[in-house]
């Protein structure tokens, strides 16, 4: 079988090491690199399928390291950050990073924003009669058929406004990944809507209100303050 | 104190001085020659002169700006106009009083801003002696509170380390939990400290922005939950959309502190429930445990941080540490107001947040 490859780059041996035996156990093949420098020798001369990057490296600044791979390649890059920088992650998705993972992180957390960020594009499916259309979203009763425009929660249809339902789609066509507030915002309302977030917190509160049973303990749409939305990784 | 000026001061005494004193003639010049009195010429040139000792620095400008007075009224404004007339009535109790006035007003002036300087650096250094001993029992508080758990983990992984061989799995996963959850506490207390941080002083450093309750509630749950994954806790958010400008990481921490609390401290299984809910424009979060409640004896007290009583002072983990007193800390900042009491079964811990303007939906 063929074998994924992570590539790591982070200083502290202690963390990469962790990262390591427990990538390998899961069937990936893992190199490494403690540096910036030889980070970008050892992606450009294997061009893993994801980086883990930390942001704190030494010698380069991992932001740099971010632009400079985006700049020949879209190789998937998940950061490595702590919590209480909010703004590091942004400016870190805003640079091209795919998704980010906050210090101290559980192994299976880990294995899903790979898992999410090794599942590339919209994914599809063929119908009965031949035609291919995208996979619907499913998790725990929750299923959004793209085709129809349909959300069901728990066979009952959920009504959502053409906003509500469009913000749904955009983060269940990404589920398991972080999606920014100005990604969001500069999709649903265009390079022009006006920056502040209101809006957008405000159609997330209504359409937590339609599909979640208890706003206050969320199933399907989790918050990260001060950076985004995440939904939860489809099961198909 | 005044022995050399510097530019700056000295642009800025000619600056008052010309300016009062230009006033002043403007303001004589419409009385005499378009009013047509005298009289209060010279009122209005001891009011410049007072004006000019009590904005400018030193005794100078004051003394000089009584002597150009004394010229105008003499020169301009008395008969004969034009003329310098020394003879004239009354004319040395004029020039004496105007001196003495400005003298007085410079001398008075001076000696108050003077004290005002020794005022401030005296409460700036007191402020600054407070900062150091909060400083030092913060720093005692948390040596002392990170002193068992890690005791703890290095007992553990040495025991681990050492014996291995000997131990049943069971034995080995009792001791691997046991460090994993010394680590987690070690790292909820660094999170405190860098909220700590975060404050630095006056409420004004704070970076408030307009948050929804339910998700920094539902975010600090789903923390608590990876730390916790077995505990339980019952969220209830009130129907609308309340947005509270809030620090929300901050809040956020004081949420899992209060939930790590009731875990730690209420000794019962129970599920720990935590309401919000909107009263007299304020975000009311009440976070309450079914557990043995607080001794009354330490109710009055809790908030303040490192009162671990001396019996208890061995095990961290029961001692309140410093988690509650960081929690006032950042509710006071806010402006907000956080109260701790007992239920008929349990303890209830309520803090408030003012709601801004606009912010209900």
């Amino acid at each position: 079988m063929n074998k994924f490859t992570i590539a790591i780059i982070e200083d502290e041996k202690n963390i990469s090491g962790f990262i390591e035996s427990t990538l390998q156990r899961h069937d990936y093949k893992v190199i490494s690199a403690v540096n910036g420098k030889d980070g970008l020798a050892m992606i450009s001369s294997n061009c893993p399928d994801v980086i883990l990057l930390d942001l704190g490296l030494p010698d380069i600044d991992g932001l740099d390291i971010i632009k400079n791979v985006r700049s020949w390649s879209a190789i998937p890059i998940i950061v490595i950050s702590a919590r209480t920088q909010e703004q590091e992650k942004v400016t870190a998705l805003d640079y091209g990073a795919d998704d980010y993972i906050t210090k101290p992180f559980g192994t299976s957390e880990l294995l899903a924003r790979i898992r999410t960020a090794l599942r590339h594009g919209k994914s599809t499916v063929s119908t009965v009669d031949g035609s291919v259309v995208q996979t619907p979203y499913q998790c725990k009763g929750l299923i959004i058929d793209f085709t129809k425009r349909l959300v069901t929660l728990n066979e009952h249809v959920v009504h959502l406004t053409q906003i509500e339902y469009k913000l749904v789609s955009l983060l269940a066509e990404n589920s398991g990944k972080v999606l920014t507030y100005d990604y969001m915002i500069n999709h649903i309302w265009g390079p022009y809507a006006d920056s502040n977030n209101q809006i957008l917190r405000v159609n997330m509160a209504h359409i937590r209100r339609k599909i979640e049973i208890n706003p206050g303990e969320p199933n399907y749409i989790f918050t990260e303050i001060g950076v985004g939305y995440r939904m939860r990784e489809s099961e198909y | 104190m005044k022995k050399t000026m510097s530019k700056k001061e000295l642009v800025w005494n000619i600056l008052v001085t010309i300016l009062a004193l230009t006033g002043a003639t403007i303001v004589s010049y419409l009385l005499v020659f378009v009013g047509g009195h005298t009289a209060n010429v010279s009122i209005v040139y001891m009011m410049a002169v007072v004006l000019i000792s009590r904005f400018s620095n030193g005794y100078i400008p004051g003394v000089i700006a009584s002597f150009i007075s004394v010229i105008c009224v003499n020169l301009v404004f008395t008969y004969p106009f034009m003329h310098l007339n020394f003879t004239l009535d009354g004319y040395p109790i004029t020039f004496i009083a105007l001196m003495v006035i400005s003298s007085i007003t410079s001398a008075t002036t001076t000696h108050l801003k003077y004290q005002n300087k020794i005022i401030h650096e005296r409460e700036k250094l007191l402020m600054e002696a407070e900062k150091e001993a909060m400083r030092a029992n913060l720093l005692r508080a948390i040596s002392h509170d990170l002193r068992t758990p890690l005791t703890g983990i290095i007992g553990a992984s040495n025991s681990f380390l050492d014996d291995h061989n000997s131990m049943s799995e069971e034995e080995k996963a009792i001791l691997v939990n046991g460090i994993r959850e010394d680590a987690n506490w070690l790292l909820n207390m660094v999170e405190n400290l860098l909220t700590v941080t975060r404050i630095r002083g006056t409420k004004a450093h704070i970076a408030k922005s307009l948050e929804p309750v339910e998700e920094v509630a539902s975010e600090a749950v789903m923390r608590f939950h990876k730390r916790f994954p077995d505990s339980r806790v019952k969220v209830t958010v009130p129907e609308d959309l309340v947005m509270v400008p809030m620090d929300a990481t901050l809040i956020e921490q004081v949420i899992i502190n209060l939930l790590e609390n009731a875990v730690y401290h209420s000794t019962s299984k129970d599920p720990v429930s935590l309401t919000i809910s909107i009263e007299n424009r304020n975000a009311r979060f009440d976070i309450r445990d079914h557990g043995i409640g607080i001794a009354p004896d330490r109710l009055s007290t809790i908030f303040d941080g490192y009162t671990s009583s001396p019996n208890s002072s061995g095990d961290s983990h029961k001692g309140m540490g410093i988690g509650l007193s960081i929690c006032k800390t950042i509710i006071t900042a806010h402006n907000g107001t956080i109260t701790a009491g007992n239920e008929s079964l349990g303890a209830i811990f309520t803090f408030t947040l003012p709601l801004g303007e606009n912010t209900c939906e």
